[in-house]
């Protein structure tokens, strides 16, 4: 009895089989990020466990699991170089998953193991939330609660696909419910600071703008962010997605203006009165690790957290870590800083002082053939058209100390951040205050969901130029060179050249002559968004749209209400279905009185024995309670008559005889007294 | 020792008085019966210590998901904790509508173990798992009914003194699906075990005539009459030996045939004068076993109870059924 018992509390071998099926699956779609040993563990570990189970092995003793998870660490911290990031935590979990398979004897190791699997599951989620990948994570949901199934199925089970049916029906018939926790559970801030992603590197534009930061940008076919107009979408040619504003030239780059050299009258942007109709839209961007925001010209934030600066961008003030959905008002028209103040006008015209005496050289001499600031600014944009200059996603290398001399005198080919750099030099040589702005230039509009789809080869440097009377004048230097860049994209302005993504050759961009490669991206892309905007994105801001639209105003008992009311709905059709499976198929009424006339004789004290055939009891009531002879003898030989006699089956005789039973049973001798 | 003794004792009667109520709560609720279907009045429900340990979890995914602001692992951790509600329903629904038959006990001799036999029986077409099924102190078993309409079960229950013994409530507890929740039902099936005294050997009572035969045996080895049997010796017949015996692998035995003035013997109640009720039942049992080894006849007389000499395994059960039952009467029916 000992050894079964023992043998009991061991865990089934269906249950291991699924148990090492959901570590691998889990495991899989952390292999890009890991180290390659990882995998390695995860083999051995799997086949350590299995020669254990064929009793080809023995568990590992004390000593050896000790040392395992000593030298995990120290591999760990070999690779990662530290302990603390949240991918050398990720990794030091998963190979506690995988070591817990050497201890998994009990019922219980496997509770621990496959808890641990649904915690890594999550911890996927904190690398991607993309619908593909949150499909497989619900795949590998279910994986991992088959082996918690497995682990309760006779230990003669064998291993068929079929097992997965169950979890899969369990969490289907939970899904509604979630889905009303998700969007009624309240959403609070975060309770202290996690482990970031140490390794994730910043995206997009950067705050340091070198001759080439841009054009290597562009190389890239990720989505920056998405927006969706609530009007019409303005031209394409007027999208300049403003990011960063470039006021600070120094060793050959371009830096924006730190907080602490902004003085204090400076910090706030300057009181504007916004002119004409505003457009209003909503941004959903994509983590950059950074912390500015991407709007058009003259934006005002329509939600909180997000703060504007001196020079009417938009910034949040923690880093984006995960993606953000930001609603934000602009007033293209209005003109910024109509009066420019000393400490301004003297920043936005500084330049190292011996830098590029060349370029100086030209600046001054098309100022001076101009009449005024509006007039030098064509003039300098005419140069740019008239002289050879090339558009090209490959610039050459500016190596000379004065990288603008080299560039405007003898290479003459460069990307947006060339001609903006160049264009601010010869502004501010020749006394008119600039700028560099960087950031996206116009976008791709998907006709599915009408969204414009911004990707960081839509990264763009142009200029702001600060004109008596009319503030800070948006001028891109790149259109004069290449007006198809702003007109139709940089694909076709580079078309020629065949430069275009060409180091990511299986990107669908590339393909966007196919038709329907483009369309199946596109809607793809329509359900990214919608995924993006509604559940990954959906926040406190959006839980409070949500429930204003429900329930027009917010009160805890209509939210408890509502959570409950939800449940029931959800769960009573569930446990009706469960149980109507279950349910004893009803006596026929002939049966069900003779139970009855049982019972009565009970309280009589005659009871029925198992198995003791209706005739035979009869016959003992009879023989025991003689005034009851006769009545007994009468009900059970009219019972039967119906049950195993050949009684009429037809319905009108069979109610009959029915009837007749039931008043048989009526009729008791001294049913009164007996009560 | 005494101190500690008072203490246990009124810590016992403490916990027994708890355990009384609890026991005649549960009479109410589920009152004994040979057949019982399991539906929500009998059946309990609670999370399992794994149970708990998954709101730990919960808590955590819920942690993670509020820190990183991740609404992926805020749908894992509501998709986890419905599936959590979800499994009371299905965990409940693999007790429910089960039948349990009482079928049979076998009789038992103190401190051996009785054989209950129970049958589990299904309703609908759903199937039940990991059903287990164990009496306090007794032996535990696992069934299932996934292809099979009913299944019988047998379980081993040690016994205590003579007469009827009720081995308690039966547990049947389940934690299929997911071991999250813990289903369970205590149910009292109505079936008692019959205990037998406990043999206690004596020499032949002094002065009456129990126990040993009347007349005087003769082993005789050309008589008809079947005696018993006695290790061969060399110099017996081979007719004598007892051949099926040897092929089953047991010892060379002879048989020995007797004949008898009279061969009856009385197992008389009145023949110890002097001693305890339950030791005078002991020994007459032993002698009931004995006579009944040796294949005489016996017949048994205590105050109330006639049983006329006879021999063989109905007779010797309805003996020993009497000695088990003397006094204890009332218990059986």
């Amino acid at each position: 009895m000992k050894r079964a018992a023992a043998a009991g509390t061991l865990i089934p071998r269906n249950a291991l089989v699924w148990i090492i099926i959901s570590q691998f699956a889990l495991l899989a779609p952390h292999l890009l990020r890991l180290p390659l040993w990882l995998v390695l563990v995860y083999l051995g570990t799997a086949v350590w466990r299995l020669l254990v189970f064929q009793g080809r092995a023995s568990f590992p003793g004390r000593l050896v699991r000790a040392s395992l998870a000593l030298g995990g660490c120290v591999a760990v911290f070999l690779s990662y170089g530290n302990l603390l990031g949240l991918e050398p935590t990720v990794a030091l979990l998963l190979i506690a998953f995988a070591f817990k398979l050497l201890e998994l004897v009990k019922p219980k190791d496997a509770y621990v193991l496959l808890f641990l699997g649904y915690f890594i599951c999550v911890i996927g989620f904190l690398f991607s939330q993309d619908i593909l990948f949150v499909l497989y994570s619900l795949f590998t949901l279910v994986l991992v609660t088959t082996g918690l199934v497995a682990l309760h199925r006779p230990r003669e089970d064998h291993f068929r696909l079929g097992s997965l049916r169950l979890p899969a029906l369990m969490l289907a018939q939970a899904f509604p419910l979630m889905l009303v926790l998700f969007f009624l559970f309240p959403r609070i801030g975060p309770l202290w600071t996690v482990p970031v992603k140490s390794h994730a590197a910043k995206t997009g534009v950067s705050d340091f703008m070198r001759p080439g930061d841009i054009s290597e940008l562009s190389q890239s076919d990720d989505v920056a962010f998405r927006v969706q107009f609530e009007g019409d979408i303005p031209p394409k040619s007027e999208l300049y997605w403003r990011g960063l504003v470039f006021s600070v030239l120094e060793e050959g780059a371009w830096r924006s203006l730190r907080y602490n050299e902004l003085p204090g009258l400076e910090l706030r942007p300057p009181a504007v009165e916004p002119e004409g109709e505003p457009l209003a839209y909503t941004v959903l961007m994509l983590p950059t690790q950074q912390n500015w925001l991407y709007s058009l010209r003259y934006a005002q934030p329509a939600q909180r957290g997000i703060l504007s600066t001196a020079d009417y961008r938009l910034y949040s003030p923690v880093e984006i870590e995960e993606q953000l959905q930001y609603r934000v008002r602009s007033w293209p028209g209005t003109p910024l800083d109509p009066e420019l103040s000393d400490w301004r006008r003297e920043t936005e015209l500084a330049l190292p002082v011996q830098d590029n005496p060349a370029t100086r050289a030209l600046a001054q001499r098309l100022r001076d053939g101009a009449a005024d600031s509006a007039a030098f600014v064509d003039a300098v944009l005419q140069y740019f058209r008239d002289e050879p200059f090339v558009y090209t996603l490959q610039p050459p290398l500016l190596t000379a100390e004065n990288s603008m001399d080299q560039f405007l005198l003898q290479t003459r080919r460069g990307f947006c951040e060339h001609y903006a750099y160049a264009f601010v030099v010869m502004m501010r040589a020749a006394g008119v205050p600039a700028r560099v702005v960087a950031g996206y230039q116009g976008g791709e509009i998907n006709p599915v969901n009408r969204t414009v789809i911004v990707h960081q080869f839509d990264a763009h440097a142009w200029a702001e130029v600060w004109l008596e009377g009319r503030g800070w004048v948006r001028i891109d230097p790149t259109a004069a060179v290449s007006p198809d860049r702003i007109e139709l994209g940089l694909e076709e302005a580079v078309a020629a050249e065949g430069s275009f993504l060409a180091n990511s050759p299986l990107s669908p961009l590339r393909y966007r002559g196919v038709n329907w490669v483009n369309m199946l991206r596109l809607r793809y892309d329509a359900l990214t968004y919608r995924w993006q905007s509604w559940v990954t994105g959906f926040d406190g801001e959006a839980q409070y749209r949500l429930l204003q639209d429900l329930f027009g105003s917010i009160r805890a008992p209509v939210f408890a209400g509502a959570i409950l009311l939800s449940g029931v709905v959800v769960l009573v059709p569930v446990g009706w279905l469960l149980l109507q499976r279950r349910r004893p198929r009803p006596l026929p009424p002939e049966q069900r009185l003779f139970l009855e006339f049982c019972e009565q004789m009970r309280r009589r004290g005659m009871t029925r024995a198992t198995g003791e055939a209706p005739g035979s009891f009869g016959r003992r009531v009879a023989r025991e309670a003689p005034q009851l002879a006769g009545w007994a003898m009468q009900f059970i030989d009219a019972f039967e008559q119906l049950e195993y006699g050949g009684a009429p089956r037809d319905a009108a005789a069979y109610r009959q005889h029915l009837a007749g039973l039931r008043q048989q049973l009526r009729r008791v001798p001294g049913h009164r007294h007996q009560g | 020792m005494p101190v500690n003794a008072v203490e246990t004792a009124r810590s016992a009667a403490e916990s027994g008085r708890f355990s009384r109520q609890f026991s005649r709560w549960l009479d109410r609720r589920i009152p004994p019966a040979r057949s019982v279907t399991l539906d929500q009045r009998r059946i309990f429900i609670f999370p399992s210590l794994p149970g708990l340990f998954f709101f730990v979890l919960l808590l955590l995914i819920l942690l993670t998901a509020i820190n990183y602001q991740n609404n992926m692992a805020y749908a894992v951790a509501f998709l986890l904790a419905t599936l959590f509600v979800v499994s009371i329903l299905h965990t409940y629904a693999n007790l429910a509508g089960l039948t349990l038959h009482a079928l049979s006990a076998t009789p038992a001799f103190p401190g051996q173990r009785s054989e209950f036999r129970l049958r589990l029986q299904r309703s609908g077409k759903a199937a039940h798992y990991a059903l287990r099924l164990s009496w306090p102190q007794g032996s535990d078993s696992v069934v299932s009914l996934a292809d099979r309409e009913s299944c019988e079960v047998a379980l081993y229950v040690p016994v205590g003194n003579r007469g009827w013994h009720n081995p308690g409530r039966l547990l049947l507890e389940s934690r299929y699906p997911l071991g999250l929740l813990r289903c369970w039902t205590w149910l009292d099936l109505d079936l008692q075990a019959l205990v037998y005294p406990r043999p206690l050997p004596t020499t032949a009572p002094p002065g009456g005539d129990g126990g040993r035969p009347e007349g005087n045996a003769r082993e005789t080895a050309g008589s008809d009459d079947f005696h018993g049997f006695r290790s061969y010796r060399p110099g017996d017949s081979l007719r004598q030996v007892h051949w099926k015996a040897v092929a089953r692998g047991h010892s060379l035995q002879s048989k020995v045939y007797a004949a008898y003035a009279s061969r009856t013997a009385w197992l008389d109640w009145e023949a110890f004068p002097g001693i305890a009720t339950e030791q005078r039942l002991s020994y007459l049992c032993y002698w009931a076993l004995a006579l009944e080894k040796r294949g005489e006849d016996y017949g048994l007389t205590l105050p109330g109870v006639d049983i006329a000499p006879a021999s063989g395994e109905a007779h010797q059960d309805r003996v020993l059924a009497a000695l088990a039952l003397y006094q204890h009467g009332a218990a059986a029916s």
